[in-house]
């Protein structure tokens, strides 16, 4: 359960396993956290993220994208989940982080072979990231 | 016949040149052709690049064939290092056959200074380049920019910048388009995409953008080099990069609204990433606009850093030097244009590939037409980079395109598993090579034996006729973010 960056010929493929559909948007925040993290300890803050949308692989992208777009403008290194909850028509979350120099690698989260779906009693999602 | 499971169907067409039929898959409207040598090809066979050039050949308008250059890997969608030309007016445009950075490009300044007359004065170079660029995290350093002055930017690209006073006309005149693309439309760039550039003019980025300072080793076509100005021994800066946060949020936002759009024209297709829509319909037109203001923010980018670079140089080596340093030409290589191919109007993606058009093309600058565009393609880190000059073979069997770079050959789990960054810095250094990044675990992922020879890529596009040797240069320092 959690993530796991998977062998990709040019950018990064995180795969992704939860009990729960909202598990795997938390594990996607852990990928994205390790992917953007500095080795600073900057003021620890929190940011709200509200999303909109129905179908919820492509709700995963968008959730991905927020983070890329909270650590160029805000600077913001997520670290942990605090609240998440998917809706019928989309996603609030608070996700606890700190201000600092997040590692811009990750340029965008795309839509390639994008994959959320159950299987038995988990929850497996699969996202490229642009790197 | 390479023997490989993503192979099994290539028939080789000449040495060079391999092609997938149309008829390999059920759903391909074109067949799949492929420069490569058969060394080449074995490291393209390692990873799905084939099986998305395959799935760009679904395209609905798509022509000819989709074509895979030799530095061709895995991308998202389309593959990088893919030309893939649609007939217009119906045909699509998918702005992951462009990627999310827009005209990531390169530029080549040649300065009046030789290797050898730098001498010691190397490290003071690449660490005032590294002071005066703006490289790695974050969107600040850049030039500031209102609304309104960054719309201009968006709608002239470098020309913009020359009207401030930042760089020179000349440089403009020597850039592909001119440094702008027509159609731009600043409207059609979101809110989020226009929050996203303000500042991050004038900065180079992440990943596998840099600066580096270079001395041409080689010359080999005297008379072209001539031309372009360049003579063995003589300094130059190369600078990598694109349309930064920018047009990352430009692609974002399209693809998402392609997507949303696919199922009203009913295209099926292999892989969402590849989201498109007729270049004609609301949704192409609003992306050609919008894309085409973040291709001519990227003109800027580049322009503005090579204002940056004049500074470091006037700084350490003197403001003569720093007036004579010249652009040599600038280049995109991801980008979609609409051009005349073969007697008809196509919109040529190119993602990971630069135009490269011949002697007589009228799209040249007067300077070159009698030669062919000058073609930039920097080797991975270390290694050597190229100046090529475009060929006729490139209108007879590329829609005038040729490679973009040395390609991957690993991934980048594991090249890092190979070595550290330290490691690797302490390897460049050895070679004498000044090493400017802040992040040593991006440096490891750009490591020399994770890309394909870039020797082995630029032998086989002159081969195949796309475009010829003129220079090689090697790395003297490189700024990174």
């Amino acid at each position: 359960m959690g993530y796991q960056f998977e062998e990709h010929g040019g950018e990064v493929e995180i795969s992704l396993s939860a009990p729960s559909e909202a598990g795997v948007f938390v594990a996607a925040l852990e990928a994205f956290a390790a992917l953007a993290t500095d080795d600073e300890s900057g003021q620890h803050c929190v940011e709200e993220v509200a999303l909109v949308g129905s179908d919820r692989a492509l709700l995963l992208v968008d959730w991905l994208n927020e983070l890329v777009v909270l650590a160029e403008l805000r600077r913001f290194v997520p670290e942990q989940v605090e609240t998440l909850e998917l809706l019928d028509d989309g996603l609030r979350a608070i996700v606890q982080g700190h201000r600092g120099a997040p590692n811009p690698l990750v340029k965008a989260a795309t839509l390639s072979n994008l994959r959320l779906e159950r299987e038995g009693g988990t929850w497996h999602g699969r996202v490229v990231v642009d790197v | 016949m390479v023997a490989s499971s993503s192979t099994s169907e290539l028939d080789r067409l000449d040495e060079v040149l391999w092609q997938i039929p149309a008829a390999a898959r059920a759903d391909t409207r074109v067949p799949c052709r492929i420069f490569a040598d058969e060394t080449l090809l074995e490291a393209i066979a390692g990873d799905a690049s084939l099986e998305q050039l395959q799935n760009v050949a679904t395209l609905p308008g798509v022509v000819e064939a989709a074509i895979a250059m030799p530095d061709i890997h895995q991308g998202y969608g389309f593959p990088v290092g893919g030309v893939a030309a649609m007939e217009l007016p119906d045909g699509v445009v998918s702005p992951g056959g462009v990627g999310y950075d827009i005209n990531c490009g390169v530029r080549l300044l040649a300065l009046p200074l030789s290797a050898t007359e730098l001498g010691r004065r190397r490290q003071a170079l690449v660490h005032e380049i590294s002071r005066s660029v703006p490289a790695g995290a974050g969107r600040h350093g850049g030039l500031e920019l209102s609304r309104a002055e960054l719309d201009v930017v968006l709608r002239d690209g470098a020309r913009a910048l020359v009207a401030r006073g930042v760089g020179p006309e000349q440089d403009v005149e020597l850039t592909e388009s001119g440094g702008r693309l027509s159609g731009a439309a600043p409207g059609a760039v979101s809110e989020r995409a226009h929050a996203r550039g303000a500042g991050q003019l004038g900065t180079v980025g992440a990943g596998n953008h840099f600066v580096e300072l270079q001395r041409v080793e080689h010359v080999f076509d005297p008379s072209v080099a001539a031309v372009f100005g360049l003579v063995e021994g003589q300094l130059a800066v190369l600078i990598h990069t694109g349309s930064r946060g920018l047009g990352h949020q430009v692609c974002t936002d399209h693809v998402r609204a392609m997507d949303a759009a696919g199922e009203r024209y009913g295209f099926v297709l292999p892989d969402r990433q590849l989201a498109c829509a007729p270049a004609s319909s609301p949704e192409g037109r609003e992306y050609l606009g919008a894309m085409a203001a973040a291709a001519n923010f990227a003109f800027a980018n580049r322009h503005a850093i090579a204002d940056a670079v004049r500074r470091a140089i006037a700084a350490v080596l003197g403001n003569g030097v720093a007036s004579e340093t010249r652009q040599i030409y600038d280049v995109a290589h991801n980008i979609a244009k609409v051009e005349r191919h073969a007697g008809r109007e196509v919109l040529v993606h190119r993602k990971g590939a630069t135009r490269a058009f011949p002697a007589g093309s009228r799209d040249l600058p007067a300077g070159y037409r009698d030669v062919g565009q000058p073609v930039f393609i920097p080797g991975s880190m270390g290694t050597a980079s190229f100046v090529l000059v475009g060929e006729p073979g490139s209108l007879e069997r590329s829609f005038g395109s040729t490679c973009h770079g040395a390609g991957r050959a690993m991934s980048r789990t594991q090249a890092r598993k190979r070595i550290t960054g330290a490691e690797l810095r302490r390897q460049l250094e050895a070679q004498g090579i000044v090493v400017r990044c802040p992040s040593s675990k991006g440096l490891a992922e750009e490591a020399p034996f994770a890309y394909k020879d870039v020797e082995r890529v630029v032998e086989v596009v002159e081969r195949a006729g796309l475009a010829r040797r003129v220079a090689r240069l090697v790395p003297l320092g490189v700024v990174k973010g």
